[in-house]
């Protein structure tokens, strides 16, 4: 979290996340390079040159293949929940990876001839009309194009201007970047590589990304969060015994926007289920002296208000509750982000 | 299309960028954002993300500018995008492996090789 773009929450979570993410890279690197450097062998010899770019390709390549699994399983099992904590960075180190495999590349084949090397790198293979010969260099432009967008939108101040969804919308180009990525690997290095190693890097990781994201896809669909039944400009959202004291049950209401109805200390509030940082599910968040806290990074908010307490400034909207009988109803248009609602008693605490 | 003329659009939009980059970050950021008020350290980190994407920069400024943000839209995130990420990443690495797979050509190293002819006299 940061106050006025200055960084005020570094923890040492975070720094041992970074410290983490560094280690393994020059771990990787070092293995390829020089303590198994025929690990991932090809038919033909290859030159330093080379082996240093398909070093640093084929770490990219799992550094992505890493960050596509963190998505699904978080959202599969909530332990994994501390590697989203925070994985811009990971990303930001895996564009920096894969630029650096890029320009060794470009470095490497395409200087010294006649023309500039960006043309050399476009015209010296135009054979688009074909599979085995493809120019695979097009699949890894396109990539790192997409990552270079997605690691210099990563700062904070993006995902406030540009709004979460649309920031998300754009980060979705992670998608046809892995898949233009395996498609680079496949029709370029694949073709040369021989070692069981190399397919089962390859083949295995993207295996199992697409495996995760296609589990994770379909139990979400299992999981959906019930809907709201309108009643009168009100919403239905849950049974007020339902909730469990410090908790919240989510509906989506007939608006489309989700709503996480919160009980604290026997009194109930309702606020929008989607944070205002990246949209993280407030609803399976957990209240601490009134403030619920965001699974995805720890952004926290006063139930009661919708706000950030200070010095932060986020604030998500607030719904009007009331009970009717043994039903919870919220209103179905939100407060304005930060507008103080007055909980409500639940019926039981009344009478007793 | 050729080369030259896709690096100079490339060019182009690299120039273009950086005049929307100066002119955001010196007279529009903070005008839209009150945080950035008196925040400049962190503002030269925008720089390529701006250079990146100014299409959307010049739209998204022109939004707030004019009052015209729907702040409901903010919490409305593309859940739906889930599965349909899924299903395209199964089908495009699915392709891509199956074809390169299929089509591979390996080199016969476990062949001697044979002479088929004479070496000619030159």
């Amino acid at each position: 979290m940061s106050v006025k773009y200055i960084p005020v929450q570094w923890n040492k979570n975070k720094y041992l996340y970074d410290a983490v993410l560094i280690v393994c890279v020059v771990l990787f690197l070092s293995i390829y390079l020089y303590l198994a450097p025929d690990a991932l062998a090809h038919e033909r010899p290859i030159n330093p040159a080379i082996h240093n770019a398909r070093a640093f390709g084929a770490c990219a390549f799992v550094m992505m293949t890493f960050i596509l699994c963190i998505g699904p399983l978080a959202r599969l099992d909530r332990r994994f929940l501390p590697l989203l904590y925070n994985r811009r960075h990971f990303g930001v180190l895996t564009a920096l990876v894969a630029l650096t495999h890029a320009l060794t590349i470009l470095n490497w084949y395409f200087v010294g001839g006649p023309v500039d090397k960006y043309e050399a790198l476009l015209i010296s293979n135009l054979a688009y009309d074909r599979v085995i010969g493809f120019p695979f260099e097009s699949f890894g432009i396109f990539a790192l194009l997409c990552l270079g967008v997605l690691a210099a939108t990563s700062h904070d101040f993006w995902l406030k201007f540009l709004t979460p969804p649309v920031w998300k919308a754009l980060h979705y180009l992670i998608y046809p970047a892995y898949a233009a990525v395996v498609a680079h690997v496949m029709l370029g290095a694949g073709q040369d590589a021989h070692e069981p190693v190399f397919n089962a890097l390859v083949i295995g990781g993207s295996a199992t990304v697409v495996g995760l994201h296609v589990i994770a896809a379909f139990w979400e669909r299992g999981q959906g969060d019930p809907l709201a039944e309108e009643a009168g400009g009100w919403e239905r959202v849950c049974a007020w015994a339902e909730i469990e004291e410090g908790r919240a049950k989510i509906a989506q209401l007939t608006s489309g926007e989700r709503v996480a109805v919160f009980r604290h200390q026997s009194m109930l509030s309702a606020i929008s289920n989607a944070c205002a940082h990246q949209n993280g599910p407030l609803g399976e968040g957990r209240i601490i002296a009134c403030l619920v806290t965001c699974p995805w990074h720890g952004f926290q908010y006063d139930v009661r208000t919708g706000r950030s307490p200070e010095p932060f400034t986020e604030k998500v909207p607030t719904y009007d509750l009331r009970i009717d009988g043994a039903d919870v109803l919220v209103r179905t248009e939100p407060n304005p982000p930060g507008t103080p609602v007055d909980p409500v008693p639940v019926p039981d605490e009344v009478t007793a | 299309m050729t080369a030259q003329s896709i690096l100079t659009a490339v060019e182009i939009w690299f120039w273009i960028g950086l005049a929307v980059g100066a002119l955001f970050l010196l007279f529009g950021i903070h005008r839209i954002d009150e945080d950035a008020n008196g925040a400049v350290a962190f503002r030269p980190l925008l720089i390529v993300g701006i250079v990146l994407i100014w299409p959307l920069v010049l739209w998204r400024w022109l939004v707030l500018a004019q009052g015209r943000d729907n702040w409901q839209a903010r919490h409305l995130p593309p859940r739906a995008v889930h599965m349909i990420a899924a299903v395209f990443l199964a089908v495009a690495v699915g392709a891509s492996i199956i074809l390169s797979m299929a089509l591979k050509q390996t080199w016969p190293d476990h062949i001697a090789p044979q002479q088929l002819s004479e070496a000619s006299e030159e």
